[in-house]
């Protein structure tokens, strides 16, 4: 596991990723700074017009803007390549060589990928922090119930958010790896998981399919909002970890079917 | 090639497993519970004696009348019409705090953003998240009056109880009241009460109210139109605790850089066929007024309701059909008739007895 991850987080791509994601609340924030308007309430992303006010929101308008597209976008590239990965550069029979066994090969693939999840979370949240307190003033923070909070509890409901949006992203990895032990080519699995994932949210927008709503993986993504409520509202949260838990045990389940019963060759 | 079919089995089994739960666990939340048998007069007397004076929870609403729908993307901060639309299709969710007939809250929970309805005492907070703005109102002194069981609502916290005292209201010898099997309403077991008018000119087929077995308490409120399977209006407590609210909860103070507006102290509408509320003495000549009486009423919005402005937004022209006069919004539960000189007619009736209402007058 250990040798996974510093795998993971020794590549060149893995860094890229999570530099192109910190940058976002980054451009955000001098976007709004450079702006010689002020930017009015209601317009743009929610919370962009609170940042010139207050520092911290900065991180949160990130993680809303980048959760729709960006945040699947790496997911996808990281879950896509772990097995399919391994069988292009020609390197998966030789972990299969050694005597770990398939299913812990595709639990500790697994264990990675989450890891990056978290930590392309903490990434976009961590420089969104950053950004907003050094571009703009900081104090307390006003939640969405009209409510005003210290700064130190709003850090910790940043991070409560920062572990939604991760636990959000789990399913996906999970299908991101289920369809990454059907092919040999890397960049199929992960255009494949990044497509789903957009088809995923394209579904839940259009009321003719309202039936499906509660199925589809992509359905709580935005509601880490109820965590800005006071009281918090943990329903979301609750809900939110059933879904990604039975995505995880079904993908996983597909997963070991195709991983066992494949023939290895490459 | 018998190993590898083995392998396959749990990609099979696990999301029929994860199925089958998940419908056991929905059939489980609608399943009847035996309660002792009771008279719809019984039931109506156990909400009339009904003294919940705090609560907390959380309400569902959702309308199904027969509308198009639109697409809901990502966060909306709708204004004007639209914010009525929503309203009329799609379904919402919101948390209520009550303790005590001058403290309440009521969070409507928006996507990404949240309205806020905060009234301690005499002073009601309107907040909106969404551009960041509030309003304070001051609520008229209460006239000292006998305690009764149901204190005055606070305008605009939509409850199960306070829809259900509407259409409680209404029976009488137009309607048909009778009791069902007891049901089981955000975990607490109820009675079902089903009102049933007798009237052919009306569109509401049956109003269903659960009331709480222990309590007294109007759960769930759904009102069926006819010829409409699923519910046209449903509002439901999804989550209820009969406990007193954490007191923090009811003091507001605008945030800062809130755009704060002082208002005009609030006024309490009346809703067609819903005459539980008395109507108020100060009656001024834009108050609606109500013709008919029961399921069949009429509401009538004198003219210079509407303005042409208003009448014209693409919205409505998009949602009303034209009709001889003016415009009509029809849906299966209720129908509006606005007509070009500003009048408005609502009810929830058919289009044809608003159109006799408005050639009456």
């Amino acid at each position: 596991m250990a040798s996974e991850l510093s795998v993971l987080f020794r590549r060149l791509r893995t860094w890229a990723m999570l530099l192109a994601l910190a940058a976002i609340p980054v451009l955000i924030a001098a976007a709004v700074k450079l702006s010689s308007h002020p930017v009015a309430p209601g317009r743009g992303p929610p919370f962009l017009d609170r940042i010139t006010q207050n520092g911290l929101f900065v991180g949160v308008t990130a993680m809303i803007v980048s959760v729709p597209l960006f945040l699947p976008l790496t997911i996808g590239v990281v879950a896509g390549d772990t097995i399919a990965g391994e069988a292009n550069l020609g390197t998966l029979r030789y972990l299969l060589v050694a005597p770990a066994g398939r299913v812990r090969l595709l639990l500790i693939k697994y264990g990675a990928a989450a890891a990056f999840c978290l930590a392309a979370t903490l990434t976009v949240a961590a420089a969104g922090a950053l950004a907003g307190v050094a571009l703009f003033p900081v104090g307390p923070v006003t939640l969405l119930s009209g409510d005003t909070i210290g700064v130190g509890e709003s850090v910790v409901r940043s991070l409560l958010i920062a572990a939604y949006i991760a636990v959000s992203l789990l399913g996906l990895s999970a299908i991101g790896l289920a369809i990454s032990t059907f092919t040999d080519v890397p960049v199929g699995a992960m255009a494949a998981t990044i497509v789903l994932s957009v088809v995923s949210q394209v579904a839940d927008n259009l009321p003719q399919l309202e039936w499906l709503h509660p199925w589809l993986f992509s359905h709580y993504w935005l509601g880490f909002a109820d965590l800005l409520r006071q009281p918090i509202s943990w329903t979301s949260f609750g809900d939110n970890a059933l879904l990604q838990a039975a995505y995880i045990v079904a993908a996983g389940a597909l997963a070991y079917g195709k991983f066992t019963s494949k023939d290895v060759l490459s | 090639m018998t190993r590898a079919w083995l392998r396959w089995l749990p990609a099979a089994l696990v999301p029929a497993a994860l199925a089958a739960a998940a419908l056991a666990g929905s059939y489980q939340a609608g399943a009847a519970t035996s309660l002792p048998h009771k008279t719809a007069e019984e039931v109506i007397a156990m909400i009339g004696r009904a003294d919940v004076r705090a609560l907390s929870g959380t309400v569902q609403q959702s309308s199904d009348l027969g509308l198009p729908q639109l697409p809901s993307v990502g966060p909306t901060a709708t204004q004007g019409p639209a914010s009525v639309m929503e309203l009329l299709s799609g379904s919402h969710t919101a948390r209520v705090y009550i303790d005590g007939p001058a403290k309440a809250r009521f969070q409507v929970m928006d996507m990404l953003a949240e309205r806020d309805l905060v009234r301690n005492g005499n002073d009601l907070w309107l907040y909106n998240s969404a551009d960041n703005s509030a309003a304070h109102m001051t609520m008229p002194a209460e006239p000292a009056r006998a305690a009764a069981p149901h204190a005055t609502p606070t305008p605009g916290v939509t409850t199960p109880d306070v829809v259900a005292q509407h259409f409680l209201a209404a029976v009488g010898p137009t309607t048909d009241v009778t009791v069902g099997d007891g049901t089981s309403v955000a975990g607490r077991t109820a009675y079902p009460l089903v009102i049933k008018p007798r009237s052919t000119g009306t569109l509401v087929d049956s109003v269903t109210i659960a009331v709480d077995s222990a309590s007294g308490l109007p759960l769930s409120v759904d009102v069926r139109a006819r010829g409409q399977a699923a519910a046209a209006f449903s509002l439901a407590f999804t989550d209820l605790s009969l406990s007193a609210p954490d007191a923090a909860l009811f003091s507001f103070t605008p945030p800062r850089g809130a755009a704060v507006e002082e208002k005009a102290s609030p006024q309490l509408r009346t809703l067609p066929g819903k005459t539980g509320q008395a109507p108020q003495a100060k009656a001024t000549a834009s108050r609606p007024t109500i013709t008919g009486t029961g399921w069949d009423a009429v509401m009538v919005l004198p003219a210079g309701t509407m303005t042409a402005d208003v009448r014209s937004a693409p919205m409505l022209t998009q949602l009303t059909q034209a009709v001889p006069g003016g415009r009509a919004l029809t849906t299966s539960l209720v129908t509006v008739l606005m007509l070009d000189d500003g009048r408005v007619f609502a009810g929830m009736v058919p289009l044809e007895r608003l159109q006799a209402a408005a050639a009456a007058k």
